[in-house]
């Protein structure tokens, strides 16, 4: 008991040198305070001894492997995997659950602003990181809505040094991509601050010269960031950041030979106060307030004829008032608690109004040591929203370490997504193809208005199935897994299931007189993920360190499942194109998910001339873009599978005179290209010069 | 295990053919089962050139077999997407055939093979609400794809006619596009049908 005890208050100080065995190996040279965690418990953990599957990226790791965006240093980590759905916007999918149920932090507080569910994570550079932690598996208890599928939280870097420290770059590329970063940092007795710029742009690449346009057009973007940190006595401190993003793209689209042309802009404000106050030494009180800001427009007009072929607009609001504590008791163990309220407003296209959702919500959790070698955490959260059923997320998890080096963890826990504006007050008609898609809240009004107009031929849901509040989506994630520490060697292996219901998807609601349909969302899907994930590390020196990951996915739709197994589900024989039943090992799964996952790194320090290198290996497995059969499904059949293959990216940097490094690397080295994959563009050379001060 | 379906197939062929010579001690006409390809099917307008949709459908006539520019003696008609019988009454859109047959229109699903009878369907007619196989992707025999822009027959749709004369005919939608091949022009139908000769039989075996 006493042992713990010390452990405990070590983890406290964050210094132990006890744990520097436990080193993760993911990148050479960490130290210590680099292994802490904050998403997981809201309080600082030891990596390590976490029950829950976390990924942790160093900001040595993100500079040495010349990553300069968050997709890109994601992209890397086994199991995370960034793609572009049907909308044609990208995001990340952990665990084989896609971008819509992935919370997105920076220190601890959400950043909004997706399209069609998607948070494109190369809105953000790595450029003023200190690390990024992603928690896998349900968070709700902690993060409420959106943190089904797990949070990835942007952790920024406290100023440390009575010097101005810091530094600037420039980095120069292929597809004259150009990225600029000045980052200053200074303490000054109890003050201190934090300042960033970034600039970054590219020309675009276009993977397909056979269509009108570029894949990626040319775009230009601006990140600052200002953090104000002061000490006004041992009990009280506050922080104060402020962020803005700017970008401006190229935008353009050909229909029926007229091209039209514009641009489309994105900016975002994030305003994030947050007051520390240690009430005694067992009480420590956080206060907490929080604005952002998303706002993205589009125009695109024949600059021939004037015509306007679109002008959008996304103007989202949220604010975020919270109050958290944690009590410390005499054993150790940690009581965490916060409450809170939210306001978010949507103005946009194709809504008919502003219309805005609040939610009051609170969370508690246990963290407790009751033996040496056994950990628990508990939580629970409750939200109460204006637009759904109040939400009860709860979460447990051990860790028990069974021998010095080895120790099993396993966690169960609720997840939730709110019904999205977007599911609830869209109005939209396609005006090439004439079809219409109704927010479900304003389905039965505008289906009435549409009726009157004499659009509609029939309804083929009955009204009755438009009058009970749409379900929030929600899931139930499981992970068992074992982890292995000793000396150089560093591995773990977990296995993971998250159930899934009532997934919201459109249906058919009625059918319009122009031969089209009138959809609106329903809860209706039943999916699930499940596999396992893999890592090893090695440190053969303190030159030498080699990773491997690796993830084994299913995700499969339990309603298409059964459908296939009854014989219900057809395709076509591609030689005769004549229908035949889809077998039960013929149906792939869900869209853009890959069986298998792989990686592999090798960083390689040269000390003797100061340098460093790295080569890394990315593999995904075929995957399926959408259903191009008809049949609501993929099947061995489906025409839209993009191929297995390897991305291969290198890097290597030299320090010259002290201060300066200098970096050259390749990303997708053999350049490999496929037109069904719009983020990857050939190969990509860069040269970077950073200096330090 | 398809062997043992395949035969099971042809045993219940065999005796369901048995069994018809034994009910009816006639000879029967055999049981007709074609292909058509590259049916043109054209239509003005529509499809994002905000035009109405229009021109003149094209007829087919099962007890033929052939395309047919008769007012009376046809059984179903194409014009783009859209499938008309000759029963029921004109639904209203332009240059539409008039009706004058009994014919009806009912959607199975299933493998081509696996509808062996109409018996026991619901047949629908043309009216001036709708067509008797429903019109718009995923509402009839056809889905588009916004991704592609391709439209594809769904696969297990097996259309089943009673034609004005009171045959059945069950017919498999292979492609919409010319020689099967979706790089080449929309809105020429290549199909399967099996037609039942006898009046009133709805056996498809």
């Amino acid at each position: 008991m006493r042992k713990t005890l010390l452990i405990n208050t070590l983890f406290f100080l964050v210094a132990a040198k006890i744990f520097s065995q436990e080193k993760f190996v993911d990148t050479t040279k960490v130290t210590e305070i680099d292994e802490v965690v904050l998403t997981a418990t809201r309080t600082a953990r030891q990596l390590s001894s976490l029950p829950l599957p976390v990924t942790l990226v160093s900001k040595e790791n993100i500079i040495k492997s010349g990553t300069i965006r968050l997709d890109e240093i994601l992209n890397e980590q086994t199991g995370i995997i960034t793609v572009a759905d049907e909308s044609g916007f990208e995001g990340v999918q952990i665990q084989g659950i896609a971008s819509d149920y992935i919370l997105v932090l920076i220190d601890g507080v959400p950043l909004v602003g997706r399209s069609a569910g998607n948070f494109d994570i190369s809105r953000l550079t790595v450029g003023n990181i200190k690390q990024i932690e992603v928690v896998k598996g349900p968070s709700s208890s902690l993060y409420g809505s959106e943190a089904l599928g797990g949070v990835i939280n942007i952790i920024t870097e406290k100023p440390k040094t009575e010097t101005i420290s810091g530094s600037a770059s420039y980095r120069i590329g292929s597809f004259t991509q150009q990225d600029i970063n000045l980052d200053l940092k200074q303490r000054i007795n109890n003050f201190g601050y934090g300042l960033f710029a970034n600039r970054f742009s590219s020309e675009g690449y276009d993977l397909n010269p056979d269509v009108e346009g570029q894949t990626v057009n040319p775009f230009e973007n601006y990140t600052f960031n200002a953090r104000v940190y002061n000490d006004f006595s041992d009990k009280l401190s506050v922080f104060a950041s402020g962020r803005y993003y700017n970008q401006n793209q190229d935008a353009g689209f050909t229909v029926n030979e007229t091209s039209f042309e514009g641009d489309s802009k994105e900016e975002e404000w994030n305003a994030h106060l947050r007051f520390d106050h240690a009430f005694n030494s067992k009480l420590a009180l956080e206060y907490e307030f929080y604005y952002t800001n998303y706002n993205a427009t589009e125009k695109l007009v024949d600059p021939i004829s004037d015509d306007v072929l679109s002008d959008s607009n996304f103007d989202q609001r949220l604010l975020r008032p919270e109050i958290r504590g944690t009590y410390t008791f005499e054993n150790n163990s940690k009581l965490t608690s916060g409450f809170g309220y939210q306001y978010d407003e949507l103005d946009r296209t194709f809504f008919d109004e502003k219309v805005d959702f609040t939610s009051q919500y609170a969370y508690i959790q246990y963290d407790v040591d009751l033996f040496e070698k056994l950990n628990i955490i508990a939580g629970a959260r409750f939200d109460n929203h204006s637009e759904y059923s109040n939400q009860l997320s709860p979460k447990l998890a051990i860790r028990y370490k069974i021998t010095d080096h080895i120790a099993a963890k396993a966690s169960v826990g609720y997840g939730f997504k709110a019904p999205d504006f977007r599911q609830l007050y869209f109005d939209f008609t396609n005006s090439a193809v004439g079809y219409t898609v109704l927010g479900y809240n304003v389905a039965i009004d505008k289906l009435r208005e549409l009726q009157d107009q004499g659009q509609i031929l029939d309804i083929v849901v009955p009204e009755s199935d438009l009058q009970d509040p749409l379900e929030a989506e929600s899931s139930i994630g499981y992970n068992i897994g074992l982890t292995y520490k000793k000396k150089n060697w560093n591995s773990e292996i977990n296995f993971f299931r998250n159930d899934f219901q009532n997934l919201i998807d459109t249906q058919i609601i009625a059918r319009k007189t122009n031969g089209q349909n009138v959809f609106s969302y329903f809860n209706f899907d039943e999916i699930y993920t499940t596999g396992l994930e893999a890592n090893f590390g090695y440190k053969l020196n303190n030159h030498f360190t080699i990773n491997a990951g690796y993830q084994l996915l299913y995700a499969f739709d339990k309603t298409k499942e059964d459908q296939v197994k009854r014989g219900e589900v057809f395709a076509r024989d591609p030689e005769t194109n004549e229908t035949i039943a889809v077998e039960k090992s013929e149906y792939f799964g869900l869209v853009n998910r890959s069986r298998h996952n792989a990686n592999f790194k090798i960083f390689y320090e040269i000390s003797a001339i100061d340098a460093n290198i790295n080569l890394r290996l990315i593999y995904r497995s075929k995957y399926a873009l959408f259903d191009t059969n008809g049949n609501g499904l993929i099947d061995d059949y489906d025409t839209s599978f993009i191929d297995g293959f390897v991305t291969t990216n290198i890097a290597a940097t030299k320090t010259l005179f002290k201060n300066f490094n200098l970096q050259i690397g390749a990303n997708n080295l053999f350049d490999y290209t496929d037109s069904g994959v719009p983020t990857l563009p050939g190969i990509q050379l860069y040269s970077r010069l950073n200096y330090n001060f | 295990m398809k062997k043992g379906i395949l035969l099971l197939t042809i045993f219940s062929f065999l005796f369901v053919a048995c069994s018809d010579d034994d009910d009816n001690g006639l000879n029967p006409e055999p049981i007709q089962s074609e292909q058509v390809a590259n049916l043109s099917a054209p239509q003005t307008g529509g499809q994002g050139t905000g035009q109405d949709i229009g021109g003149p459908f094209t007829k087919f006539d099962f007890a033929s077999g052939e395309v047919t520019t008769s007012d009376t003696d046809w059984d179903i008609a194409f014009r783009g997407t859209t499938i008309a019988i000759n029963g029921g009454a004109v639904t209203g859109t332009a240059d539409e055939p008039s009706r004058n047959g009994e014919a009806g229109a009912a959607i199975a699903t299933g493998t081509f093979a696996s509808v062996t009878s109409a018996e026991g369907l619901t047949f629908a007619q043309d009216g001036s609400t709708a067509f008797a196989i429903p019109t718009g992707s995923d509402n009839g025999w056809y889905n588009y794809n916004f991704m592609t822009n391709i439209i594809s027959p769904i696969p297990g749709k097996v259309l089943v006619f009673r034609t004005r004369n009171g045959n059945y005919a069950k017919v498999e939608i292979l492609s919409y596009y010319k020689d099967q091949d979706t790089s080449q022009d929309a809105r020429y139908y290549t199909f399967n049908y099996v037609y039942n000769p006898n009046t009133g039989e709805t056996s498809f075996e």
